[in-house]
């Protein structure tokens, strides 16, 4: 059985998962939910982050192509844009789901707060959309054109503006401390930078058509790459973590603790440090390695699966500090819980969205045009 | 000489004489009296029962704290409303405008225009938002069983409507407030009405205090003048409007 065929299968049991998610969700609300008022952010939110860290990452790389008009890189631009509108899709209908009332979310662009950072990522993540749709469109019909230059060079800034965005808006939040830092907006770009090549590294690995001549060095280059922006991810989080011990805050050393030694802290160091990190790092640091199509995409795949947990843990230890000494034991109910593992509801909706997602992929590398050799 | 006169008599007039100016020139704040507070939570179940709050929304639940060693071991109390900040963080980062200051200083939520995003929920210092996640606490009990009243009879208090922002709120499926964020409004419904903040009235110590700190007669601007007047994380600019006396 090819890989493809396995992927095939996969993609659809998510997705079947997925469906009887998204039908617990819409007709039983929140109440299976396990995020409650004090961890009021759950999955969906570190999905939806990690989606659109993807998203913002990709359409940089298209730029590799139409753009910059790498020979090296030729034929992939397309690739990244359907990539990224695929994964922005998913990135949105997670958060969309994560929703009180859903069908309100109109009033986010009628109604809607200029200067909430949250309105204005919505505004922009639309903005993109369009835009990735239309160079989608001029890819098939002027792919040598001038305004698909343009409009790359347009969605680049505003890519790498949301992704920033998105961390200002936990950074802004001056009453969590573990959000509260400068170089969320920095970090960021950073992180999704490294989404998309490790999304490409991954694909190419997988799909690219093995008899291009330039699939090992395409491979080799983005492989580079990755190594190089894992360990400043890795300077980032020890920057970030070590100054928030060595500070001492109680509620900073908290959320840190709760990241390096809490109930999940086998996420963190196997998931995220061992398996997203240091193995991609040393694999891909060897040239006859990361040039192996296999080899690269398992890698890719390895560095995303370490993203998402980098996100999860963004986004829950945060909110498993009390912010009053005493809260938690102040009122017992379960949505009154400093604790948080997501659900059933939870996992089949994210399970399913990823599974449509790579659905809609396999989907369009069968029946686009997306792997282009000359 | 002690003031013979009761306390919520004394603030049932501030709250008179209050009423009596235009709205824009109150100025609405709340004083507890970590002192007084014996911890008997009576205030927060006089709120859940006013506003009809559902399984996990709560807004002023009773922080118990216990310091010392023994034998020198003392508890403290810290009721905890929504501090109505003066500069909160809840209202920018709103997506909509759905929660705002309104006229009389008191952070609401309009709950037809909140989408539930619950961006507010992680702004807020003092965790004084819970999310309505639509719950019911007669849900899953015997429907009839002997004689227990049965769920169709217990849960008609809970779907009646509450009185939250002087509109009927009754919760049903998935309409408002459910899906929405929830918090202390200094039970402006009551006020509105002449009637102190359930809160108040029910505290057994007379250990919480309400008025206009503008009107320089009342209860609560005698008490915000003393030495001994705290504010919660007031580190971070927000101005709140409750104070503890310690």
């Amino acid at each position: 059985m090819t890989l493809k065929r396995v992927l095939y299968i996969v993609s659809i049991l998510a997705t079947v998962v997925g469906l009887y998610g998204i039908f617990l969700r819409l007709t039983t609300g929140h109440q299976n939910a396990a995020y409650g008022s004090y961890v009021v952010w759950g999955l969906w939110v570190a999905m939806y982050l990690f989606f659109v860290g993807i998203t913002a990452g990709a359409v940089v790389l298209a730029s590799l192509d139409y753009v910059l008009h790498l020979p090296l890189f030729r034929g992939t631009g397309r690739l990244s844009l359907v990539l990224a509108l695929i994964t922005l899709g998913a990135g949105l209908f997670h958060i969309w789901l994560d929703l009180g009332h859903l069908e309100r979310i109109w009033k986010v662009y009628l109604q809607g707060n200029p200067f909430s950072v949250m309105a204005q990522i919505v505004f922009g993540y639309t903005l993109l959309g369009l835009l990735i749709l239309v160079a989608l469109y001029l890819t098939l019909r002027k792919p040598e054109g001038m305004i698909l230059k343009w409009l790359l060079i347009l969605a680049i800034p505003l890519a790498l503006f949301l992704s920033g965005g998105v961390g200002a808006l936990l950074g802004v939040q001056a009453a969590r401390l573990f959000w509260h830092v400068g170089l969320f907006p920095a970090q960021f770009p950073v992180f999704s930078l490294a989404s998309g090549i490790a999304v490409l590294l991954m694909v190419l690995g997988f799909f690219w058509d093995r008899r291009d001549p330039r699939l090992p060095q395409m491979l080799l280059v983005l492989g580079i790459s990755s190594v190089v922006l894992q360990v400043v991810k890795l300077y980032f989080l020890w920057a970030d973590y070590s100054q928030s011990l060595y500070g001492g805050i109680p509620h900073n050393v908290q959320a840190v603790q709760e990241v390096l030694f809490g109930p999940y802290w086998w996420a963190f160091w196997f998931g995220q440090i061992l398996i997203g990190s240091l193995i991609p790092i040393v694999v891909l640091s060897q040239p006859r390695l990361a040039r192996h199509p296999l080899w690269a995409g398992w890698m890719g795949a390895a560095i995303l699966l370490g993203l998402a947990i980098a996100r999860a843990n963004i986004v829950f230890p945060a909110l498993t500090v009390p912010e009053l000494a005493a809260l938690a034991a102040a009122f017992s109910d379960p949505r009154l819980e400093y604790r948080y593992f997501p659900s059933l509801m939870e996992w089949a909706v994210s399970v399913g969205i990823t599974g449509a997602a790579g659905l809609i992929f396999l989907l369009a590398e069968s029946w686009l045009p997306l792997v282009q050799v000359e | 000489m002690a003031d013979p006169q009761d306390v919520l008599l004394r603030m049932q007039e501030d709250l008179k004489r209050a009423r009596q100016k235009p709205v824009k020139e109150r100025r609405w704040i709340m004083v507890i009296d970590l002192r007084k507070c014996v911890g008997c939570s009576a205030c927060t179940i006089a709120c859940v029962a006013e506003n009809k709050l559902p399984p996990g929304v709560v807004y002023r639940p009773v922080l118990d704290e216990e310091f010392g060693n023994y034998p020198n071991v003392t508890r403290r109390f810290i009721p905890r409303p929504c501090m109505q900040c003066d500069r909160p963080p809840c209202t920018p980062v709103c997506p909509v405008y759905a929660t705002y200051k309104n006229a009389e200083g008191v952070v609401v939520v309009d709950y037809e225009q909140c989408i539930g995003c619950r961006y507010c929920i992680t702004a807020c210092p003092y965790a004084a938002r819970t999310f309505d996640f639509g719950g019911f606490y007669a849900r899953g009990t015997a429907e009839k069983a002997g004689l227990i009243l049965g769920q169709s009879k217990a849960a008609v208090y809970e779907q009646a409507a509450n009185f939250e922002y002087s509109v009927q709120w009754a919760r049903r499926g998935e309409e408002s407030p459910v899906g929405n964020v929830r918090k202390c409004h200094f039970c402006l419904h009551r006020v509105q009405g002449g009637m102190l903040p359930e809160c108040v009235t029910t505290c057994i110590g007379r250990a919480t205090y309400f008025g206009d700190a503008w009107d320089p007669d009342a209860l609560v601007s005698h008490l915000v003048g003393l030495p001994n007047v705290l504010r919660l994380k007031e580190e971070l600019g927000t101005e709140p409007r409750v104070y503890y006396l310690l």
